[in-house]
């Protein structure tokens, strides 16, 4: 995948988490559509690109509340950092692993984001968690199961890993 | 410690990259809050403000929508009620007019009046018969009298099960023995027809002449015949025409036969009766009581 389908991918899913996921919402959780795209476009283009592209991209999101700018920047820096680096490791082109990994970065980003935005609160960071982020993380994920079944009838390589039979 | 970490970064280029990143967001988040919001208003102009506005302006499109469309269904909503008030409206004061008009028989002519709903008026431009809604299991006969607030519409000519047929004063066959209210003079109304069979009006034959009779006086019916009761209204004289033996008297229907709706069937008349007498009065009392206002005293208790 080249960087420039990258950032685009990276825009359209800023545009998509700020004007689709609202419309969207499940039980009061979104899909986390950024989250989704550092993934699975980290696949394609490597973990070190996908760092930079989750930073720029949290402080994007940061700059709609900027009391906490930087916040969403480490938060996303470091989930993407850990899925790519996990998935490089793993059998990545299997449908579990990705699922399992999309599951575990939102929720490792939600944990990020409330451990500081919510410090001292263990109460409303426990409820906000469970309440949302668990859900948002199944929608999430599934939204991924929908990404990696396109994948496989486009046949993108880079998600699936076998060329088609 | 420092070359620990120099040696790390080398050797794992991607490790490199998230510290840089978490040392700059760190940064970030340690800024004083003017330069937050400057580098905040910076890194919102390209991308999320204008996505901001057009999701703003998306949500709204979408609320009018749905507003609209509410609002189109309660319009649509209240126009069905408006029209049902309206219909309920007119019944209410038909139904005004009936009670008066039932209220309004002398005590000892208190008729049996069977209520019945027209349903259907065969015939062309001439109405010939008109189809009720009762019919003998109603203890509705042929010859009955059928009257509306109005007056005298015609007679039952025949009676099925559940639906009977009247026989309106337009019929040719039609003929009612009347009296003029003011000044006795008897005859008889009967329908009159113009060349091409179009109704023209209702004519009072068998009158003497230099009879007292004047344009406006109201026609009653009679009670001879033994078919319609006494002092029943059928309408007003429109045109004297004086002749050397009779007088033509040009009579005017008071009920318009083609708009009727509901009518009464006359079944005779009721015996007087004491105890229905005490209901009627009390239940009357009971209403005038449910129509004046009630919570005065309410009002008063604190």
């Amino acid at each position: 995948m080249k960087i420039r389908t990258f950032v685009v991918l990276c825009t359209a899913a800023l545009i998509l988490d700020a004007a689709l996921a609202p419309e969207i919402e499940i039980l009061g959780a979104r899909p986390d559509f950024l989250v989704l795209v550092l993934i699975y476009g980290g696949l394609g283009i490597g973990v070190n690109v996908s760092v930079i592209a989750g930073f720029f991209m949290g402080l994007m999101v940061d700059s709609e509340l900027p009391e906490y700018l930087g916040l969403n920047a480490l938060a996303l820096a470091i989930t993407a950092f850990v899925a790519a680096s996990l998935l490089d490791r793993l059998v990545k082109s299997h449908v579990l692993v990705q699922c399992c990994v999309v599951f575990g970065a939102i929720v490792l980003r939600d944990t990020i984001f409330y451990t500081a935005y919510y410090r001292g609160s263990i109460d409303i960071f426990g409820h906000l968690l469970l309440r949302y982020s668990l859900v948002g993380a199944a929608y999430t994920v599934a939204i991924g199961l929908v990404i990696h079944v396109i994948a496989r009838l486009a046949n993108w390589r880079a998600i699936t890993g076998a060329p088609r039979r | 410690m420092l070359s620990l970490l120099t040696r790390l970064l080398r050797g794992n280029r991607d490790f490199a990259t998230l510290v840089i990143c978490v040392v700059l967001a760190t940064v970030a988040l340690s800024l004083p809050p003017a330069a937050k919001t400057v580098v905040s208003s910076v890194m919102a102009a390209p991308i999320l403000r204008p996505v901001k506005r057009i999701a703003v302006a998306t949500d709204g499109l979408t609320r009018i929508r749905s507003e609209n469309a509410r609002l189109r269904s309660l319009v649509m909503r209240l126009i069905e009620e408006r029209a049902s008030l309206v219909s309920l409206g007119h019944e209410n004061d038909r139904l005004r007019e009936l009670t008066n008009f039932i209220v309004g028989f002398a005590e000892e002519e208190r008729f049996d009046l069977l209520p019945a709903t027209v349903v259907g008026m065969p015939g062309g431009r001439i109405i010939e018969a008109i189809e009720i809604d009762a019919g003998a299991a109603s203890g509705i006969e042929p010859g009955m009298p059928v009257i509306v607030p109005d007056g005298l519409i015609g007679k039952i000519s025949r009676a099925l099960e559940t639906r009977s047929l009247i026989e309106p004063l337009s019929s040719a066959s039609s003929a009612v023995a009347v009296t003029i209210e003011r000044s006795r003079v008897r005859g008889i109304v009967r329908p009159r027809y113009g060349g091409s069979a179009e109704l023209l009006d209702w004519q009072m034959d068998y009158v003497p002449a230099r009879s007292d009779i004047r344009t406006g006086d109201r026609v009653i019916t009679s009670g001879l015949g033994g078919v319609y009761p006494a002092g029943l209204i059928v309408g007003d004289v429109t045109a004297v025409d004086e002749g050397p033996l009779t007088m033509t008297i040009h009579v005017s229907i008071a009920a318009g036969l083609s708009t009727i709706e509901q009518v009464f069937v006359l079944r005779g008349l009721v015996p007087p009766s004491p105890e229905r007498d005490a209901m009627m009065q009390t239940l009357l009392k009971e209403f005038l009581a449910e129509d004046a206002p009630s919570d005065v005293s309410d009002r008063e208790t604190p």
